[in-house]
């Protein structure tokens, strides 16, 4: 299935776009955590409602969920969930630097969430002369059916969405969290005509 | 009008916090929200450091977050769900909420001048109103939930939670290998004591009995109301020889019992069938129905008496 129905050269585009994100944000994460942060590739895939509502289900129970919308200039907008097993948020404090008993788990989650929701869609943005604003990012509550009824009550009308995962491993420490981008299909199209300009330009 | 002049009428009438600081922490501007709400001059804020103006500030986290923001260049937020406020400020209900201090939503934004950041502007969101109606609203849910699990006469468990409670013993007892027992018991001769007293009298009866009844359990034991006169109790990790102990406790506590409705003494007695887990059991219903059996056992052998479920059904003789 091509993403988004993008055609070869759009759906290339939009790799490379993503990926000289992902290499950006690692590396000012990397600086920011002051430590060195390996990443792969990012894999992208475009999933549609059911089957990202199926495959949260099917994970483990208690995973915890960020999200936190996002909007720029042209119609680009979304809402970018943060997924965590359980067993990732053990010591997020201490890489994020903070003293122990500081802060709640939670708001460590929050905290790492809107760090690599907000880096990666700064330089995204910036990639496509775009500037990114930020709605502050919310802890749904814990639990898999909090997180399927979330999906399906999103204010807009989402078909597919864009799942960008991440991992990151840290030396000494790794986590993984994957990170999935929710589009209308507005946003959509607008994200098209953005690649088209940029196509057109190269 | 200059842009300017625009610009700081409309920030001086804005319901939102705005603090703009440097680099090293000194307050370079603030709106008219945070004159009011600190109650301080500019000259006694403008300037100054911002960890002397609001001592309250937790210092390093405070530096941490502001380091991310610089050295991202993204913003970062703070939310009253996980830190009530940041900021110690009075707020415009507090007669009308519980709450002393602003709860607040706070955004830390980086400024940048000429593609480097020197300032950090910090917004400070009056959340107080958010934060009241969503404790008001857990309360609720917790009210609700409660009363989806009680029986609203006796106020002890009601049948479906307690059938849920069971299921989940069971099939722990049944993975571990553990004992679990079941006891249920019927009160005798309850509809002549509503014919001949009236159901007010019955409803008073059924109250009391489950008062002491419960107050003869453990912390551990579940209770529930099975269904109009029949009781129901699960104790975890119990034998049938400790399960009959309790049971005759309760048989005993409810025989002693003597109450009064409208000046007349009433008493009444119980019939109860004890049962535990067998390692044929597959299903908790199995449970039920031997515990079940035991108790239609006691009432056929006369009532206000016991009767354990096992291979042979054996009876302790009222005594």
């Amino acid at each position: 299935m091509t993403t988004f129905n993008l055609n070869a050269d759009q759906q290339d585009c939009l790799q490379e776009i993503i990926n000289v994100a992902m290499g950006q944000a690692s590396d000012q994460l990397a600086r920011y955590l002051d430590t060195f942060v390996y990443l792969k590739v990012p894999s992208i895939e475009q999933v549609n409602a059911q089957s990202l509502s199926n495959s949260l289900s099917q994970d483990q129970q208690s995973i915890a969920v960020v999200s936190q919308g996002f909007f720029g200039y042209e119609g680009i907008r979304g809402e970018a969930l943060l997924v965590y097993q359980p067993q990732d948020s053990d010591r997020l404090a201490d890489l994020l630097g903070y003293e122990p008993g500081e802060l709640s788990v939670e708001e460590q989650i929050i905290d790492l969430s809107s760090i690599l929701t907000t880096t990666f869609l700064n330089v995204f943005a910036s990639q496509i002369d775009n500037q990114m604003s930020y709605s502050a990012p919310r802890l749904l509550s814990a639990g898999v059916s909090s997180v399927s009824e979330h999906l399906q009550q999103l204010s807009f009308n989402w078909d597919m969405a864009l799942k960008v995962k991440i991992s990151y491993q840290v030396t000494d420490y790794s986590f993984n969290c994957d990170m999935i981008l929710l589009i209308p299909e507005s946003a959509i199209t607008n994200i098209k005509t953005v690649i088209d300009r940029i196509l057109d330009e190269y | 009008m200059s842009v300017d002049t625009f610009c700081s009428a409309i920030i001086n009438q804005l319901n939102t916090g705005v603090l703009v600081i440097d680099l090293d922490f000194n307050i370079v501007k603030w709106n008219r929200f945070l004159e009011i709400h600190t109650n301080k001059k500019p000259e006694n804020a403008i300037g100054k450091c911002l960890f002397s103006t609001f001592p309250e500030l937790p210092q390093k986290w405070f530096e941490r977050k502001v380091a991310s923001v610089v050295q991202l260049k993204s913003p970062s937020f703070c939310s009253w769900e996980q830190r009530h406020h940041l900021f110690n400020l009075p707020h415009t209900r507090p007669i009308t909420t519980d709450s002393k201090v602003m709860a607040q939503n706070i955004t830390f934004l980086p400024i940048e001048t000429q593609g480097v950041i020197e300032h950090i502007c910090i917004l400070i969101e009056d959340v107080t109103d958010v934060c009241h109606y969503q404790s008001m609203l857990r309360q609720t849910l917790d009210e609700l939930a409660l009363a989806n699990r009680i029986d609203g006469l006796t106020q002890i468990f009601n049948r479906k939670h307690w059938e849920e409670c069971l299921a989940k013993e069971f099939s722990r007892a049944r993975r571990y290998g553990h004992d679990v027992s079941l006891i249920m018991f019927d009160l005798d001769h309850f509809k002549r004591l509503n014919d001949t007293y009236g159901h007010q009298c019955g409803d008073m009866v059924l109250m009391e009995i489950a008062k002491l009844s419960q107050s003869l359990l453990r912390l551990c034991d579940i209770f529930g109301r099975y269904g109009g006169e029949e009781f129901a109790i699960i104790l975890p990790e119990t034998d049938l020889a400790g399960a009959a102990d309790v049971a005759e406790r309760i048989r005993k506590g409810i025989g002693k019992l003597s109450l009064t409705f409208q000046d007349k003494v009433i008493t009444t007695s119980a019939s109860i069938g004890v049962a535990v887990i067998e390692s044929h059991n597959n299903r908790y219903e199995d449970l039920i129905s031997n515990a079940d059996t035991a108790l239609y056992q006691a009432k056929a052998l006369g009532r206000d008496r016991i009767c354990l479920s096992q291979q042979q059904t054996e009876c302790i003789e009222l005594g």
